[in-house]
């Protein structure tokens, strides 16, 4: 008899994530890509990927008419999770991180999740092993990847290179704004009057710290964060330390994929 | 008569009052004191109906802009936008539904503000757009509860309306008439507030989003036999659609709605709860309109304390108990607050009533929209938020 495999994916705004796991939910692997359209298509791709021991189509895949193999499992989560139509399971993002940090911090009963993604932001509030509340951003991207993604692009630096150069900042300066496009002006008038790029990029992470705590209280306690963000900007962690001193922080492992491997959870 | 033959005839019966000089129409806000109004012959026209359908026709994408362009601040009513938007256009959803090129020219405009200050901008608007008189009934606000005084306040200015309105149509208010019209707002009040309450059932019979589609009648003809009839039908019926229906429940989440509804989104939004087998049944907009204080014995004093009444006249100590008597009443799992971002006085989570219920146990969504601009409301991210409530709730 095969095993069964167990499918999450999390379509996100800016990446499509696919963690595959056992039904004891151990993570087999993971993959993932950019959001590209057709979504479909690039799901597929991902599913089909030499990443994974196995396709879960039975049958070449075709646009209108997939065949799921019957010891495959899948669960999709994200904005995008609408859009796939063999699945097995449906679930929005705030269950699913919650779901994928909760099998990672399984002793942990009372804490407050902080998913950080490519358009909005979350903070989920968790009692009891169960979701108390979630709050989510505002209309605005500010606090966001895409707003990381935009500053980035009119300075027209590197994402990757964000840490370091935010490492070497020797000033403190401050965003005001909750607008992303309001932050970008304030930024060029700050550029223009010569300041160093090293001090924006600090601005800019205690801007997305800011903005992100603004969305809600979060009582002490632990605090666990999860999502894209966190993952390629860990640094991150040192800012909303300085802002939740009486917290203990902690950055789950594959943050990215937290969202995926819920999905996934979801099924077993 | 059904819904559409009652709203038909009703705008048919203005459009040629307005055209009759020998018949006269007034303007009225939606919970103003159209009882006076029809005791004095007048034909009433309410533009918060007017703007609503503007909102559900999705009609205002050229209103709105057009209002704001004219110096109306986006952050304002966008009834209040969507409408005179619609006038500058030269533009109503009548015209496409029964042939109306026009919404009638009003002889006077009497206003209310126990809802918000904007409809008094607005009715000023157009009464200087038409040169008609205008008059204002200022009631005090945001009550704790209602006192002998402001009862007295509001009867006063009542009668001062009565006076500038016998003089506008050189004739005197008839008491038999006026009793006359209270009766028939209380019997047909009366009649939408057992047709809401119908909604205590589980499956609840019909949701909020079929409410809103039949609260026309009791918006637009309190004070007459139409109302009453069309709500007497209505409750015969859905208490007969409740006695065919069988024992199967497929309703998993009763649902609470505060806020204004999102007059373009009513059959996305519908969907969205159908789908989840989630039933809005019971809201503060359907609510608005039972007027249990109406007394033909007692008219102008009466209509003042039902009109101090109403929830959004009242503070937020009231709103709170109010809202938690229905969740109670109606066995509510939770609340979805619209947060109305050009209405924030048909809005209630501004002043932390959502984390203050929450405290006593019920828990609830915020959903970002308007009423009428949709250019505030995100069909993704309400889906999502609603979605993730409800996976809350299983």
């Amino acid at each position: 008899m095969s095993d069964d495999y167990y499918w999450g994916i999390d379509l996100g705004s800016s990446a499509i994530k696919v963690v595959l796991i056992t039904s004891k939910g151990e993570i087999i692997n993971k993959s993932k890509g950019k959001t590209l359209f057709p979504l479909i298509k690039q799901v597929r791709n991902l599913l089909n990927s030499s990443d994974f021991p196995e396709s879960p189509f039975s049958e070449p895949a075709s646009d209108t008419d997939e065949q799921i193999k019957i010891n495959h499992f899948i669960a999709s989560t994200g904005y995008g999770r609408n859009h796939i139509p063999f699945t097995h399971n449906k679930l929005t993002e705030i269950k699913a991180h919650f779901l994928g940090i909760q099998f990672l911090y399984k002793n942990e009963s009372d804490f407050s999740l902080i998913d950080i993604g490519g358009q909005d932001s979350k903070i989920i509030k968790i009692k009891d092993h169960q979701i108390l509340d979630f709050v989510i951003n505002r209309k605005c991207a500010a606090g966001t990847g895409a707003f990381l993604d935009e500053i980035c692009h009119r300075l027209d630096i590197r994402l990757k290179d964000l840490p370091s150069l935010a490492t070497k900042h020797d000033k403190k300066l401050n965003l005001g704004s909750y607008c992303t496009v309001f932050a970008v002006q304030e930024m060029i008038k700050i550029l223009v009057s010569g300041e160093k790029i090293e001090n924006l990029a600090h601005a800019l992470y205690t801007s997305i710290t800011k903005r992100v705590l603004e969305i809600t209280s979060i009582e002490s306690g632990k605090v666990i964060f999860s999502g894209g963000v966190m993952q390629h900007h860990p640094i991150l962690l040192n800012y909303f330390n300085d802002n939740l001193s009486e917290h203990e922080l902690f950055l789950a492992k594959d943050a990215q994929f937290s969202g995926a491997f819920g999905a996934a959870l979801s099924l077993t | 008569m059904d819904m559409k033959e009652v709203m038909k005839n009703h705008f048919l019966s203005l459009d040629e009052a307005s055209r009759n000089p020998d018949r006269k129409v007034a303007w009225c806000t939606s919970v103003g004191p159209a009882e006076i109004l029809r005791a004095m012959d007048f034909e009433v026209y309410f533009p918060e109906n007017h703007g609503a359908l503007l909102g559900a026709t999705r009609t205002t994408e050229k209103t709105i802009p057009l209002a704001d362009s004219r110096g109306y601040s986006q952050d304002i009513c966008s009834y209040l936008r969507s409408d005179i938007g619609a006038y500058l256009q030269g533009f109503t959803p009548l015209e496409r539904a029964y042939g109306i090129k026009s919404v009638p020219k009003p002889d006077v405009l009497v206003y209310c503000t126990n809802q918000c200050k904007d409809v008094m901008h607005w009715f000023e608007f157009f009464s200087r757009q038409y040169q008609a008189p205008i008059f204002g009934i200022h009631p005090p606000t945001n009550l704790p509860e209602i006192q002998q005084s402001h009862i007295r306040d509001v009867t006063d200015q009542y009668k001062e309306l009565i006076l500038f309105l016998e003089e506008i149509t050189h004739s005197k208010i008839k008491p038999d008439r006026l009793a006359q019209a209270v009766k028939l707002s209380k019997e047909a009040t009366d009649l939408w507030a057992d047709v809401l309450g119908l909604c205590r059932n589980s499956p609840s019979p019909f949701d909020f989003f079929d409410a809103t589609i039949s609260m026309g009648p009791i918006v637009v003809l309190r004070g007459t036999e139409i109302a009453k009839d069309f709500y007497q039908k209505l409750y015969s019926e859905i208490t007969a659609q409740i006695a065919r229906q069988g024992s199967d429940n497929q309703e998993r989440f009763r649902l609470y709605w505060d806020g204004m509804p999102v007059w373009g989104r009513l059959r996305s939004l519908s969907g969205l709860f159908d789908n989840h087998h989630a039933s809005i049944v019971a809201s503060t907009y359907c609510n608005s309109w039972i007027f249990s204080d109406f007394n033909p014995e007692k008219p102008l004093e009466s209509m003042a304390l039902a009109y101090l009444k109403i929830f959004i006249n009242r503070n937020d100590h009231y709103k709170e108990e109010y809202i938690l008597n229905i969740i109670e009443e109606f066995n509510i799992d939770g609340v979805v607050f619209h947060n109305a971002k050009t209405c924030p006085n048909n809005t209630n989570i501004h002043y932390n009533l959502p984390n203050r219920l929450r405290s006593k146990g019920i828990k609830s969504v915020v959903i970002d929209g308007d009423l009428n601009d949709l250019r505030c409301f995100s069909d993704e991210q309400s889906a999502n938020r609603i979605e993730a409530f409800l996976e809350i709730l299983e």
